[in-house]
């Protein structure tokens, strides 16, 4: 036998044997909720480091910003890291070590209400005590003491929250008010929206008249549908996560499905955020502690220090969220009268009146299942 | 005494060989282990997966993949031959280049490994952008239709395939020409062949083995990369990687991401030795010939 076709039997045969040696597979059960028991988190003195995932661009970054005021008021060395692009994939990332029990080094994360819920449910998070939380309770906007996908504030505390609409292009495609005008053949390879299920597809609902609360499973398939023949048109450019901004402040598009907070890392002029004529979705992202976070103190009291409302100010003034805190208008107003009626961060009831949440599909888990993989096929075509 | 230094002797071989076995069994076999077990299991994100021979993972994950896959093929396909094209007549140049040339020549290749792969394919979407210099040079030219684009085409993606991979094919093809003796493309002319037949019948058979090299180190990769194809393209070119990615990181259907893994294994496997087969072994083990 030649010599490289004997490296090749042999590798094959590694193969083979790998899977054969599979026989002897193991009785525990991999992926699923975590069985341990459920942790609360404990207080104390913060100290010592702590690492943090966020989105990009969710903090006001550099010498004068939350972080470094953090650590020069506490004891505490911050890791602020921000590899959060897309709820699912962050998600999908950590299961493993979560699965374990295990929070891969974090303290916190940030992710949106409905993952957060997904998250608890299968065990992932602390629970939170709330006379640990003392300015966070004192200082959160009323109607937010409560949430639906966390009722008694058991395991997240919201982070900021947004609107998901369009972001347009004013010079180049100053008539797109719609979701259903993105669809227009005129602006066909200049369009692109997220990779987040919950956020495109009830748009895509919406923009078809349809009344999210009440769709089927064969509303969301046949929105995906719609989705598809986009993409298989090329009208739709590509599905992605928070690098749509890129996208639009180098040109390259004329209109993407975004949230309403972006500015900053769009980072130019000539684009505007707009709330869709035929609909809207409004989410919250929340802060919640991993089981078998180190250093939960410190996570504790960062969830504290981000509810003064003046520290609270700086993260609106540069974020341009909807914020969680009391108090954060009237000091914006006083340094800007303009950023106090900003309606981005503090959103009129009509601004958000209608909108939906991120609501996951209808169904159970297997349709549910059933509609997440018509959705991965669109954006993986 | 001397038959136990025999013996000793005889088992150096094996000794030279196990920090190599050690390597392979742990980064390769140890996984390789865990992804078999992994893909015969059966279960849904939520409950999680339990081991029961789930054989249907391996033609279910098949299953609406098989665009991607043909895509794969022919995504890496293109970018090999381009990349082939590319690094031949440039690394013939440079192992023709004056000695002192050469190594700078040389570091210049090598150059843009300083910086990471996602870094310099993160920089091609700034070059690619839709009103880059560079786009607007191609629509003058008519290469690129005016209302046309670069970014987020299949285009874009073998060109960052081919780009990303080119060391590969240049580096084993210069050290094929550099070893190439000349005398023997000068005795051919001196028997009256033409610059054509020299080139075709003496300089190309003996660097084949470069080239074969060349071409599995390409090819593989490229055909597994997931990365030019998320960041440079857009609706329809995803790339079976891209698929995979999505069923571990998005849909969390690990039995039958590991099933589809497996699977472009051995398909590359397949491959690889159907073409060493067609491309003679003799060309991938060239230097066996130059030990005679």
């Amino acid at each position: 036998m030649k010599a490289a076709t004997r490296t090749l039997v042999v590798a094959a045969l590694m193969l083979a044997a790998a899977l054969v040696a599979a026989a002897c597979g193991s009785e525990d059960t991999i992926g699923g909720g975590n069985q341990g028991e459920v942790q609360v988190a404990k207080a104390g003195k913060p100290t010592g480091d702590i690492t943090i995932s966020n989105w990009p661009g969710y903090i006001d970054p550099g010498k004068n910003g939350t972080v470094a005021e953090f650590e020069d008021k506490f004891d505490v060395n911050v890791s602020h890291i921000e590899d959060v692009n897309d709820n699912v994939q962050f998600f999908g990332k950590l299961q493993p070590q979560l699965e374990q029990g295990q929070s891969g080094g974090r303290s916190l994360f940030v992710v949106t209400d409905w993952m957060a819920k997904q998250m608890y449910d299968l065990g992932y998070l602390q629970e939170l005590n709330h006379p640990d939380l003392k300015t966070v309770f004192d200082n959160i906007r009323p109607e937010l003491e409560k949430s639906e996908s966390d009722p008694q504030r058991k395991f997240s505390i919201p982070w900021q929250g947004g609107l998901t609409g369009i972001w347009v292009d004013t010079k180049k495609a100053p008539e797109i008010k719609s979701v259903d005008d993105l669809f227009d053949p005129k602006y066909k390879g200049k369009v692109t929206m997220l990779t987040e299920m919950r956020d495109t597809v009830p748009l895509i609902l919406q923009s078809q008249g349809i009344d999210v609360d009440e769709a089927t499973k064969e509303d969301w398939l046949a929105a995906i549908d719609r989705l598809k023949e986009a993409a298989d048109s090329g009208q739709i450019r590509r599905f992605t996560g928070n690098e749509y901004t890129e996208d639009l402040t180098s040109g390259n598009v004329v209109a993407a499905i975004g949230w309403s907070g972006d500015a900053s890392l769009i980072g130019r002029e000539g684009v505007e955020w707009r709330k869709p004529t035929d609909g809207c979705d409004l989410f919250f992202d929340q802060m919640v502690i991993p089981a078998g976070a180190p250093n939960t103190a410190a996570a504790l009291a960062f969830m504290n220090f981000v509810y003064r409302p003046e520290v609270q100010a700086d993260i609106a003034e540069y974020v341009n969220y909807v914020t969680p805190v009391e108090g954060v208008q009237e000091i914006l107003t006083k340094r800007d009268p303009e950023l106090g009626q900003n309606p981005l961060i503090f959103p009129p009831a009509g601004l958000t009146k209608g909108c939906s949440g991120d609501p996951d599909p209808p169904g159970d888990a297997k349709d549910q299942q059933e509609v997440t993989e018509a959705f991965q096929d669109v954006i993986t075509g | 005494m001397t038959r136990g230094v025999t013996i000793r002797r005889r088992l150096i071989p094996y000794w030279l060989l196990a920090p190599g076995a050690i390597w392979l069994a742990l980064f390769f076999v140890v996984p390789m282990y865990f992804m078999g077990e992994l893909a015969l299991r059966s279960g849904t994100p939520a409950i999680g997966f339990t081991f029961d021979w789930a054989w249907s993972n391996f033609p279910d994950s098949l299953d609406g993949n098989t665009e991607q896959i043909v895509r794969s093929f022919y995504y890496s396909g293109v970018a090999t031959v381009l990349a082939l094209l590319i690094a031949y007549p440039l690394a013939y140049a440079i192992a023709q280049a004056s000695e002192r040339w050469r190594p700078l020549l040389l570091f210049a290749v090598i150059a843009p490994f300083f910086t990471t792969y996602l870094i310099r394919t993160i920089a091609w979407k700034t070059i690619l952008a839709d009103s880059s210099p560079v786009v607007d040079v191609l629509r003058t030219l008519a290469l690129v239709p005016d209302d046309g684009r670069v970014l987020a085409t299949s285009g874009a993606v073998i060109a960052g395939l081919t780009y990303n991979f080119l060391p590969f094919m240049i580096l084993p093809i210069y050290a094929s020409i550099e070893r190439l003796d000349m005398r023997l493309v000068e005795a051919a002319k001196d028997l009256y062949a033409s610059s054509r037949q020299a080139f075709l019948r003496v300089t190309l058979p003996i660097t084949a083995p470069g080239i074969v090299a060349g071409v599995l180190l390409t090819f593989i990769p490229a055909f597994g990369d997931y990365v030019n194809a998320a960041i440079l393209g857009g609706t329809n070119q995803a790339m079976i990687g891209n698929r995979i990615q999505s069923l571990y990181l998005f849909q969390r259907d690990y039995p039958e991401a590991a099933a589809l893994s497996f699977l472009m294994m051995a398909l590359i496997l397949i491959m690889v030795v159907v073409y060493i087969r067609l491309a003679g072994t003799e060309a991938s083990m060239g230097e066996e010939d130059e030990g005679r």
